[in-house]
């Protein structure tokens, strides 16, 4: 009885060595069929991320940028990242190319966040468009849709935001007071409406370079506090820093220059840029504290 | 004390360029603050008549707070006002208005003249409230407008002072008849 429970021991030892040894072998033969397919497609695939289904209740913003970044293609399994709106997800999935340029990926989110969701597009000549459908089925927003086109990405210290005239461009449109506004009827009664105001900034966002000119106190003594904001915040832009705050998202997402890359740029700001983070943030906690209230 | 509190944030140019100005900023605060207490006393006829010495010196210590540290800290720190040119003037100019009209009222005591003691002491109290009213001015401006901080500051510099001595003037004028 001993002996044969030995021999079944031994038995059992030698099968499993066997399909162990086995193993590797087949994984080599998958690998040898898995080259890198398609590197013409890989990189930052970029557009508006458009609510297209969304519930009437509910707060959401309706476009934000969007990267969509394609790494690397092996065999039918693709690996990416998406990046929008403060939020960088790595992306894992398939494509299947179906007709001679057409090609069907199916992407997902590692689906450890709430926001997580899939990706299914087609890349057909220079656009990739498709939708995103979230994992949880009570999200506000049930689907975006997006048509995204190849941007490279690459830090330019020079670049700055446009000055094309159009006055209520720099303009916070999440942030409006009512206005109490007094007027006369024709029969001479007065009236009071509402009127909405919103803080704007003026030019200067445009003018002044926070990332080539180390700033003065006397360069931002007379900014408001959204100059102050956009002028820090066109620093994390230029290095393709992705928003977690609408507020800025307003201002950049619009920017042709701009690419949402990465959600952390602190180890990428140069040495100037740090300095007048620093004074820039200074001045907009004294625009904060101090700007409407009783004192200097 | 630090160097970082409120209106510093703005004023580290000067905080770290010029040795002094931090000192005498702390000055001009601190002791500013003890004349605008002497309006409670030194305009109530019942300390004055009940009580004159009370009254004679709380005006010391008003007068010798002004003209030793107030004032001339003041017209220190108007040198390096915000708001450029406009701003630095007129800080300049009130401090020493300030100084003169408080040392106008001290020396028309020593000669007995309370007429002219009165008018001066009148004149000197309306610059010291300008503390107040400048600060007041700045919540109605941005309030009403939302200007650039400095576009405003460079208002009530004018604004805090300039409407106090005209209707302090005009007090003066129907009291006195002159």
């Amino acid at each position: 009885m001993k002996k044969l429970l030995v021999v079944s021991v031994l038995f059992a030892v030698l099968v499993s060595c066997k399909k162990e040894a086995e193993k590797p072998l087949a994984q080599k033969e998958t690998i040898v069929e898995d080259v890198e397919k398609y590197k013409e497609l890989y990189g930052n695939w970029v557009g508006d991320f458009i609510a297209e289904e969304y519930d009437t209740v509910g707060e959401f913003v309706h476009s934000n940028k969007i990267n969509i970044v394609i790494k690397k293609i092996l065999g039918n399994q693709v690996i990416g990242q998406n990046v929008v709106a403060g939020n960088n997800r790595l992306l894992s999935g398939e494509v299947k190319v179906t007709d001679l340029n057409e090609f069907h990926f199916e992407m997902k989110e590692p689906g450890d966040s709430k926001r997580d969701g899939v990706f299914t597009f087609t890349i057909k000549n220079d656009t990739l468009s498709g939708e995103w459908v979230p994992n949880n089925k009570n999200a506000v927003v049930k689907k975006r849709v997006y048509k995204l086109t190849k941007q490279q990405f690459a830090y330019n210290p020079q670049l700055m935001l446009p000055n094309d005239e159009d006055y209520a461009r720099y303009m916070d449109r999440y942030d409006m007071k009512l206005d109490s506004v007094e007027y006369e009827t024709e029969e001479g009664v007065t009236e009071t409406y509402e009127e909405p105001v919103y803080r704007t900034a003026s030019d200067v966002v445009t003018k002044l370079n926070s990332s080539t000119t180390l700033l003065k106190e006397s360069d931002v003594k007379n900014l408001k506090k959204l100059e102050l904001e956009i002028l820090r915040n066109t620093i994390f832009a230029r290095h393709g820093y992705t928003f977690k705050k609408k507020t800025y998202r307003q201002f950049f997402d619009p920017v042709d220059w701009y690419v949402p890359v990465s959600d952390d740029v602190s180890k990428e700001l140069t040495v100037i840029e740090k300095q007048n983070i620093k004074l820039l943030q200074r001045f907009e906690k004294y625009a904060e504290d101090n700007y409407d209230t009783f004192g200097r | 004390m630090s160097a970082q509190v409120a209106f510093l944030n703005i004023k580290q140019t000067e905080v770290i360029g010029i040795p002094l100005y931090l000192p005498i900023f702390y000055i001009h605060v601190l002791t500013s603050v003890f004349c605008l207490l002497a309006g409670f006393t030194q305009f109530n006829n019942s300390i004055l008549n009940t009580k004159p010495n009370i009254h004679r010196w709380i005006g010391k210590i008003y007068v010798g707070t002004i003209l030793l540290f107030a004032a001339p800290s003041g017209f220190f720190i108007s040198l390096f006002a915000n708001g450029g040119l406009i701003s630095k003037i007129s800080f300049v100019l009130l401090a020493v208005l300030w100084c003169y009209f408080t040392l106008k009222a001290f020396t028309s005591i020593q000669k007995r003249n309370i007429a002219a003691h009165q008018k001066f002491m009148y004149r000197s109290f309306a610059l010291t409230c300008s503390a107040i009213t400048l600060r007041l001015w700045k919540v109605i401006l941005v309030y009403l407008f939302q200007p650039s901080p400095m576009d405003v500051y460079q208002i009530i510099a004018w604004l805090g002072w300039i409407p106090n001595m005209i209707l302090i003037e005009l007090y003066i004028f129907k009291r006195f008849k002159i």
